[in-house]
């Protein structure tokens, strides 16, 4: 009876602290989630961009004039987050490298309201050669879901988000989805 | 003591407007304010996507009053909770929501408690009828125990 109850005692600690062990390794689950646009069609946005682009670009690109055309890698950033000046060289690297294909990148400064000024040093001090333009009221966050910033994702010639990729990009990343995208 | 001046018709017409203005004014300021409960009725139901453990009512990251703005507009095209809700999800998942969707697995969070209480009710019943009954049992007991207890009651009494 003694030993029986003492088993009991056991069991329930053990699945107790089995739980507890669960929810502390299980690391930061809020913010590793899948993007509930992977596999829908990318929403489209008319976003405003910077002086040096509209040029080659226009005033304003329409997401839509590329989407189901060309595959598209859509970068989001802001001035005051660390990560994005850590992503940018890769991305402007990889932009020059296949800025002779048909992908497109777009950057889209977002969650940096009237942050215009800084916007200019940050693609300045990056001679960020693909359009950027600034989401001022964060309205396309909102539409893509965004949890943060950097987030990148990656949309194939059918205009259909395959991947998002939470923080900053490094080239293995790059590699990777450039060559799904352009298979 | 000097005499009221006699109120012409426009005087009278005036304040007629005045009071009538006062009225819709009192309206419109009253409207305003139940749109901007039913604004933070509804935000308090959703998640900020870039704060920790606040609701898009509670924050004042930019994020937040801007998604508080997109409620406002939807409400002012006349969608309901449901649908302005749904708007969200669409875009964030179920992750956006405060109250998981009762559904799926999300079912867990909601049948768990009522479960759970239903069990510990239970139990306390059992437990407590089992307690009374052996409070009713005869104890067995030695009869020179008894006979010993009842003797030094009866001197401690005397």
């Amino acid at each position: 009876m003694k030993a029986r109850r003492l088993l009991v005692t056991l069991a329930v600690v053990a699945a107790l602290g089995g739980i507890f062990a669960f929810g502390l390794l299980r690391g930061e689950p809020d913010r590793d989630l899948p993007s509930e646009l992977i596999g829908r069609p990318a929403p489209s946005f008319d976003i405003p961009l910077y002086e040096r682009y509209q040029g080659q670009y226009g005033d304003v690109l329409s997401l839509s004039e590329y989407l189901g055309e060309r595959p598209l890698v859509v970068n989001f950033w802001a001035s005051w987050c660390a990560p994005c000046y850590v992503e940018a060289p890769v991305l402007q690297s990889y932009w020059q490298e296949y800025q002779d294909t048909d992908v497109l990148f777009v950057g889209v400064q977002t969650q940096d309201k009237g942050q215009y000024e800084e916007g200019r040093a940050f693609m300045d001090q990056f001679g960020l050669g693909f359009p950027n333009g600034i989401d001022d009221d964060s309205r396309m966050s909102i539409g893509w879901g965004l949890l943060g910033v950097p987030e990148t994702f990656f949309i194939d010639r059918d205009g259909v988000v395959r991947e998002k990729h939470i923080g900053p990009v490094t080239p293995e990343v790059m590699e990777r989805q450039l060559a799904a995208l352009l298979e | 003591m000097t005499a009221a001046a006699p109120v012409g018709p426009a005087v009278r017409r005036a304040r007629w407007i005045a009071v009538l203005l006062a009225c819709f004014a009192s309206l419109a300021v009253a409207q305003q304010v139940q749109l901007e409960n039913r604004v933070y009725e509804i935000a308090g139901k959703l998640r900020c996507p870039v704060c920790t453990s606040e609701s898009v009512a509670d924050s004042s990251v930019q994020l937040a009053i801007q998604m508080r703005e997109i409620i406002q507009e939807q409400l002012n095209d006349g969608r309901s909770e449901a649908q302005i809700l749904a708007f969200f999800q669409e875009r964030y998942g179920d992750w956006i929501l405060l109250d998981p969707p009762k559904r799926g697995l999300h079912l867990l969070v909601w049948v768990l408690p009522v479960v759970g209480a239903i069990l510990g009710v239970t139990a306390l019943f059992v437990l407590g009828r089992r307690w009374q009954r052996r409070s009713h049992e005869p104890i067995d007991v030695d009869p020179a125990d008894l006979a010993r207890v009842r003797s030094e009651l009866a001197s401690e009494e005397t």
